[in-house]
């Protein structure tokens, strides 16, 4: 990223909520001090942690770094040392940029630039006031990868104060820049407007405001900057040309995210399907009869349908993909149909699932009578008095659906259970897991099975719009199976912007959420390394939405990867913008969608798309499930 | 030398008791340890509660759930044993799921198990080969003990693995299942003790899961260095509470 400083495109305009800029505002929290804050602040995967190495400030470091997630850039923060220390404290410290925030001059910089490891970013900062003069900056800008600018004050930064950030707008150069000095939770306000202009505001540098004393960060306060930067466009996108795969890699790991954090009573049954489930997917004779099934029995290709009255509400072109239109009802089959064929190339003779809403159990009911297999479903205790409906369908359709009474007696026990039995029953049964959820090989097994949702995309829309990418694809994310399966072959393109939708059920502040990426912190649930709304002390909460389908604890590690990396932007949409949509959807296009996919329909009121933006939504499922949840909440 | 090694190098064959840290009240832990040792259990196994413990059964599970309840969180579970050492001598490891552990920070809990005086960890959703890659430096640098599980079904070049990993001993599932679920041993499970037995690891065997009587400790040691007993405990402590510690111990020995 560093290596074009010479030709930035970051001029171009950015306007707030324009689609041009997705990713939101990068964030710095500086000033560390305290192991156990260290890694408290960490979870919140902010992108720049800074550590002070200057010992006149109150916030000087001299200590161990605990381990961090690796999206972290440790930023050490000097003032006026020498070229030695700081190369050696880098190393110490495997830092990934120093803040220079002395009076050090070009040569100084260049000096340092030439012996440091060109991986390493540099960032320079400067304190503005009134008078300050831009033109100073122009010999730094070959010199260093961002300017930094701070409050004019007593001490070399942390002084609290803002400066007057109208100066900015005399900022004659591209370079992009961070913004610090006394920013608090009021000065967002003002960070937003200024995002909004075509300044290259990079990220912002918090520290004072979110204390509890100095070095001692206010989690909470932090976690809300952090929810807030996100929200917020910048350019960074732009700049930060990342190289990296946002598949899998072979120790079954999305970045920092998956793995296998499973039991030894499991590690043959996991094993056993890692070792073969690439081997069997890619066989003829499976393929052959995965897509027949897909097109026989499932109802596929699904039709990508063009939205008419609603593009034209929203003056831009908006795509439907209609897995409401596949057997059961949502996209869930197509990973039941997969699942069941891998199992039965295994032998296995005897079947489980967990399920939350019914949906999932409901189609593996189905793949279980079409092979005639053995089939038992958990749900837990209290969903199964929710869904009345569903527990009938699989009854009809032969399987037994077992009640999870252990802890929340919802979607994560009946989870739970499930495990416990294929623990319990190691050698004859096989567990189909509904989401991109659980142990590798699961999420890119699950991944793999729904990603024809968007290999149909690319081939429909080359024949609708003459291209295979579109500018946009939105899906809903519980788990998130669907939206794997929707943005699966674009995840390498990063002309196509993702945005992921989670439920915020009542408000993603109210205590009443299901909205992972904000409120969520790194942990292990159900053997995947991931994002997971849990206590300060690691036990896992449960999480509320409307939508019974939303409702999981954590996401599937692709999806935290992609929240962690920005490659996503991820949204929250409320109960009630979800349930409106549910009526909105039906009265204009005369889709009935389930309540899980109307979350991913209200990005349209919270985005701006040009007139020849496609866009494609991922219309997961069809409404009828929700009946009774619509009647009640709209009277009908 | 740890205390785990030191035990296992005595003659005897060892009882361990698990029980859920906080339960059935929130501080009985420090009298259920020092009643435990006074009676004669050679080690104790404290349950770190989890809202989420996959690999236990409905009682474990209850009594973790309760003791949640009742307020145990890793702070309080580190607070109560901070002076454990000065009336308690044999080794105590904590069992516990790894996410918790990751929220307090591993080095950290390392580190204050270390000064408390704990001896080892049971961590069953920490993976073998992801503990040797990224942890085992931590848990040494603090002389703690990492136990791992086989299983019937563990492959022989695995528990060879696990062997060489581990430096305490092996803790043998006596059975393909969740704890607390088994009655009694069949001829396959003595078959399989006798298949470990004769792979003369370097670790001594202890093994747990379906422990629950004289009848079923004396089964499973005439083949392993001993046995872990914890759902009967645990059911033990809801009908009597702590009071008949002594009674349940020697029904056992």
């Amino acid at each position: 990223m560093k290596k074009n400083t010479d030709n930035q495109d970051t001029s171009a305009p950015s306007h707030s909520g324009s689609p041009e800029t997705l990713g939101g505002l990068g964030i710095k929290i500086c000033g560390m001090k305290y192991p156990d804050n260290i890694i408290e602040v960490g979870t919140l995967l902010p992108d720049y942690m800074g550590f002070i190495f200057w010992e006149k400030s109150a916030r000087y470091f001299d200590g161990v770094i605990p381990d961090l997630p690796k999206s972290i850039k440790k930023v050490g923060v000097f003032v006026n040392e020498s070229i030695e220390v700081i190369l050696a404290k880098a190393q110490k410290y495997n830092m990934q940029a120093i803040q220079l925030h002395g009076h050090e001059s070009v040569e100084f910089c260049q000096e340092l630039r030439d012996n440091l490891n060109s991986s390493i970013e540099i960032i320079k900062v400067f304190s503005v006031d009134d008078a300050f003069d831009f033109e100073v900056l122009k010999p730094f800008e070959t010199v260093c990868d961002y300017f930094l600018f701070d409050t004019k004050g007593k001490l070399p930064g942390g002084n609290g104060t803002t400066f007057d950030w109208k100066v900015l707008e005399k900022y004659p150069s591209s370079k992009p820049f961070f913004l610090s000095g006394g920013i608090g939770i009021e000065e967002m306000e003002a960070v937003k407007e200024i995002a909004k202009t075509n300044l290259p505001l990079y990220a912002i540098d918090v520290n004072s405001k979110f204390e509890i004393e100095p070095g001692l960060k206010n989690i909470e306060l932090c976690r809300n900057i952090r929810r807030d930067a996100l929200q917020y466009v910048s350019t960074d996108n732009k700049i930060k040309n990342k190289i990296m795969s946002y598949n899998v890699n072979e120790k079954g790991y999305y970045g920092e995210f998956g793995g296998a954090f499973i039991p030894e009573m499991l590690y043959p049954n996991v094993e056993e399907l890692r070792q073969n489930y690439l081997k069997i997917t890619a066989e003829p004779e499976f393929q052959a009869e995965f897509d027949s099934l897909l097109k026989e029995y499932a109802g596929r290709p699904t039709p990508l349908y063009f939205a008419k009255r609603l593009s034209k509400e929203y003056n831009t072109k908006i795509y439907l993909k209609r897995e409401d239109l596949c057997h059961t009802g949502a996209h869930k089959i197509n990973n039941t149909i997969g699942q069941i064929l891998l199992a039965n190339r295994l032998g296995k003779k005897r079947i489980i699932a967990e399920t939350g809403a019914g949906q999932h159990g409901v189609a593996t009911a189905t793949v279980c009578a079409l092979m005639g297999l053995e089939c038992i479903v958990y749900m837990g205790e209290i969903d199964i008095k929710r869904q009345a409906p569903n527990v009938a369908r699989m009854k009809m359709l032969g399987a037994e659906v077992r009640p999870a009474m252990s802890g929340s007696k919802t979607l994560k026990d009946a989870t739970n259970e499930a495990i416990r039995d294929w623990i319990n029953n190691p050698v004859d049964t096989y567990y189909i897991i509904g989401s991109v959820v659980g142990p590798h090989p699961y999420p890119d097994m699950v991944a793999r099975f729904q990603s024809v949702i968007s290999k149909e995309i690319k081939e429909q829309l080359l024949e609708k719009e003459g291209r295979e990418n579109p500018d946009y694809v939105i899906a809903c994310v519980g788990g998130g199976s669907n939206a794997a399966g929707t943005y699966y072959h674009f995840l390498e393109d990063e002309d196509v912007k993702i945005i992921a939708v989670e439920a915020a059920g009542l408000g993603v502040n109210s205590g009443e959420s299901a909205a992972t990426s904000a409120l969520g912190k790194v942990g292990v649930i159900h053997g995947s390394k991931t994002l997971l709304m849990q206590t300060t002390d690691g036990q896992i909460t449960e999480p509320y939405s409307i939508s019974a389908g939303l409702d999981y604890p954590g996401v599937g590690p692709m999806h935290a990867n992609l929240f962690a990396t920005k490659r996503a932007q991820f949204i929250s949409i409320t109960d009630d913008q979800a349930m409106q949509w549910g009526i909105k959807l039906s009265k204009m296009e005369g889709l009935i969608p389930a309540i899980e996919s109307a979350h991913a329909f209200a990005v349209l009121d919270e985005m701006k798309f040009k007139p020849e933006d496609v866009v494609v939504i991922n219309l997961s499922g069809r409404g009828d499930k929700d009946l009774s949840t619509y009647i009640d909440y709209f009277k009908l | 030398m740890n205390r785990i090694n030191q035990k296992l190098k005595e003659t005897k064959k060892i009882l361990s008791i698990y029980f859920s840290a906080g339960y059935p009240n929130l501080n009985d832990t420090i009298q259920i340890i020092q009643d435990l040792e006074k009676n004669g259990v050679d080690m104790i196994e404290i349950g770190l509660p989890f809202s989420d413990p996959l690999a236990d059964g409905p009682t474990i599970q209850a009594s973790s759930t309760q003791a949640l309840n009742n307020g145990m969180t890793t702070q309080v579970l580190f607070d109560q044993l901070k002076d454990i050492r000065k009336t308690v001598s044999i080794p105590l490891v904590i069992m516990g799921y790894f996410n918790p552990m990751l929220q307090y920070g591993i080095e950290n809990f390392c580190q204050k198990c270390a000064e408390i005086g704990i001896d080892g960890l049971i961590i069953p959703d920490l993976p073998v080969d992801v503990y040797a890659d990224e942890y085992k430096t931590t848990f040494e640098k603090y002389g703690l003990k990492n136990i791992f599980l086989i299983t019937p079904q563990t492959s022989v070049e695995r528990i060879n693995f696990i062997d060489s990993v581990s430096d305490g001993f092996i803790y043998m599932v006596s059975s393909a299942s969740v704890t607390g679920s088994q009655t009694g041993f069949g001829s396959a499970q003595e078959e399989y003790f006798k298949r470990i037995a004769d792979m003369n690891l370097k670790n001594p065997q202890v093994i747990g899961f379906g422990i629950n009587n004289k009848e079923t400790f004396n089964q499973a040691t005439q083949y392993a260095k001993g046995a872990i007993i914890g759902s009967a405990f645990i059911q033990h402590l809801t009908e009597n509470g702590t009071g008949k510690i002594e009674e349940f111990v020697q029904a056992i020995r």
